[in-house]
């Protein structure tokens, strides 16, 4: 089932191929028995129906000046039309690999709407190359289902990895490293009782041999990282202590630090960190179980307002008479 | 799979498919060869290995990466589907592997930062597309924001397009009606997908973006776009010459100017007023990017 979103989106992909002109004149269809309307970004190219046409070169033999131009012309469009066709396999290989990050199914005439176009009479040619590339170049496995067999995704032909393999993935694009690096600040701001000075911050930093201004090979730049991307993304709220000479700055947990993570599960890290229970720090033990609390009740509200707007949904859809796709 | 099978049986990861070597069978005279066709045999693909394939996904999940987690990527292919081979040099690693995606129109394109010089890749279109790439993460008023928020950028002197005057454009949006509480979100949501960059309330492209979108960008804006006087490329952020007007990117400048001791402008000659940056030497200790200097530089230009 199409989301509303991707429909929307989808049009301006193919509205702005149409306008850019980036393809070069195109032929019409390769069919040789059809006789297509030109495509609207044709250009100076013959208007020949290539099937038709051959028979008649062929009579007409390459020998004459006009032969020769006719067949150097209808070399020229035979380039063009098999330069398109590369060009939509790509175009197709690109929209499967995008739609199937979304993890939703590929339906073929989403295929046909939003990137084959005219070329449809192709599409099991144009399907079958897509899928040897999905499969030579990536690693990817195009598989057809449904009642129709008209819908598909893609399968991950790579060999599964190990545990460790899967961390060690994990960790790549630096996001591991680096929100190991944000915990320790957040157990740090926790543990001084929700807010932490800029110095005190630092100065567990150069303790674990992180220096604010030496490029670290797991943080890039950490004085970057902490002050500009974790205040950005909204992990650490960064602020000026009033009233303080000379002027000081603290830390506190940001708005999406709340959202990702618990005081509880902080506290625990902290804990296994230095080797103890989390009930070794009382205050910080009672003021974490209260969160726990807190964050039960919200969801427990949230799941049962998600009920009952389900709830209603299913009898409105029961009334219009809408079943599954 | 309904569709035609592969032409003929191959070893898993081996040779190539038979089609790249081959011209399409469809419509084609006989004895055709299509020699100025990017897969007409002319020129030798690399091979792909699953070590290729994995690197290629997974840079794909990412859609940008510094250089070092490139190498690591690299390793930790090597390590799970070819223990015992030796790691090929990064470039030549990522040449192969261009060669085969050339016929797809795509390339693994390298980049730097525009604030420090540091090395990064991407997975682009080669053939012009305009955001696409977003267009599956985002609604079409939240793409037609992102549209807004480039032009200001481009327009911009600074590179930099303030998040008052995107937000004032919010009623112009194309598709559903969006309101600015709404826009600013959309607005994180793009820095946090590594389109856009924030700094101090203002927001520029992010070195994904200008990867993946300069033919595009140079394309559409041809008359408002800024290109580097040295290495010519798309340029948004950069120091530019008071006198006439040629601008270069931060480690343009820094490379530029290294070994030299009075910069001059490369193209009229005047004494250049901007502090020159650091090269981006990963193993040297430095103040992690001079763009406030040179922000305050630009700025006093515009007045």
């Amino acid at each position: 089932m199409l989301q509303k979103p991707e429909s929307e989106a989808l049009p301006i992909l193919q509205a702005e191929g149409e306008k850019d002109g980036g393809r070069d004149g195109e032929t019409q269809a390769l069919t040789a028995s059809q006789k297509e309307v030109p495509s609207p970004l044709l250009q100076e190219t013959p208007k020949e129906d290539l099937g038709a046409r051959r028979e008649e070169g062929a009579a007409e033999s390459a020998l004459t000046p006009k032969g020769v131009r006719t067949l150097a012309a209808k070399a020229l469009a035979r380039r063009r039309a098999y330069r398109r066709l590369d060009r939509t396999v790509a175009e197709l290989v690109q929209f499967l690999l995008v739609k199937d990050k979304k993890k939703s199914p590929i339906t073929r005439s989403e295929m046909v709407k939003y990137v084959i176009g005219d070329l449809k009479d192709l599409f099991p040619e144009i399907i079958a190359r897509a899928a040897e590339h999905l499969r030579y170049v990536f690693g990817f496995e195009l598989k057809q289902f449904g009642r129709k067999h008209h819908t598909y995704i893609l399968i991950n032909k790579l060999k599964p990895l190990e545990e460790e393999e899967e961390e060690e993935e994990e960790d790549l694009g630096g996001d591991g490293p680096r929100l190991g690096l944000l915990i320790m600040i957040l157990g740090l701001i926790y543990m001084k009782g929700n807010s932490a000075r800029e110095t005190q911050v630092w100065e567990m930093l150069r303790r674990l041999g992180v220096r604010p201004s030496k490029y670290h090979f797991l943080f890039g730049y950490p004085k970057r990282l902490v002050m500009e991307d974790f205040v950005q993304q909204r992990y650490l709220n960064y602020r000026q202590v009033p009233h303080t000479n000379p002027p000081e700055c603290e830390f506190s947990w940001g708005p999406r630090s709340n959202l990702e993570i618990s005081k509880m599960k902080v506290l625990g890290f902290v804990a296994k960190l230095h080797k103890k229970e989390p009930q070794h720090w009382p205050v910080q033990y009672r003021e974490a179980l209260a969160d726990e609390a807190d964050r039960a009740r919200a969801k427990a509200r949230a799941e049962a307002s998600m009920r009952a707007r389900a709830r209603a949904r299913a009898s409105a859809s029961e009334r219009a008479g809408i079943g599954p796709w | 799979m309904g569709a035609p099978s592969p032409r003929s049986p191959r070893p898993e990861g081996a040779a190539a498919p038979a089609f790249l070597l081959w011209p399409p069978a469809v419509g084609a005279a006989p004895g055709y060869r299509a020699l100025s066709h990017p897969q007409g045999g002319t020129r030798r693909a690399g091979v792909m290995t699953d070590v290729h394939r994995r690197f290629l996904q997974l840079l794909m999940t990412h859609g940008v990466l510094e250089e070092w987690d490139v190498r690591r990527l690299q390793k930790h292919c090597y390590r799970v589907h070819d223990r015992t081979g030796a790691v090929e040099e990064l470039e030549d690693f990522i040449n192969n592997i261009n060669s085969v995606l050339e016929s797809l129109y795509i390339e693994i394109k390298k980049g730097a930062t525009e604030d420090d010089g540091r090395p990064v890749y991407a997975l682009v279109n080669l053939a012009t597309t305009s955001v696409s790439k977003m267009a599956s993460d985002f609604a079409e008023n939240e793409l037609d924001l992102f549209r807004k928020a480039l032009e200001l950028i481009i327009d911009s002197d600074t590179g930099f397009a303030s998040s008052t005057n995107i937000l004032n454009l919010v009623d112009q949006l194309k598709g559903k009606k969006m309101r600015k509480k709404e826009a600013e979100q959309v607005l994180q949501k793009f820095v946090q997908n590594k389109w856009l960059i924030e700094k101090e309330g203002e927001f520029t492209l992010h070195s994904r973006a200008i990867l993946e979108m300069e033919q595009y960008i140079r394309e559409t804006y041809p008359d408002a776009v800024k290109i580097c006087n040295i290495c010519h490329s798309l340029l948004i952020q950069g120091q530019s010459c008071e006198t006439c007007g040629i601008r270069m990117h931060l480690p343009c400048v820094a490379k530029y100017f290294q070994p030299s001791l009075e910069p001059r402008c490369p193209h009229c000659n005047d004494y250049w007023p901007h502090e020159i940056p650091e090269v981006f030497d990963p193993e040297k200790e430095r103040e992690a990017g001079p763009s406030k200097v040179s922000k305050r530089s630009l700025r006093s230009r515009q007045h």
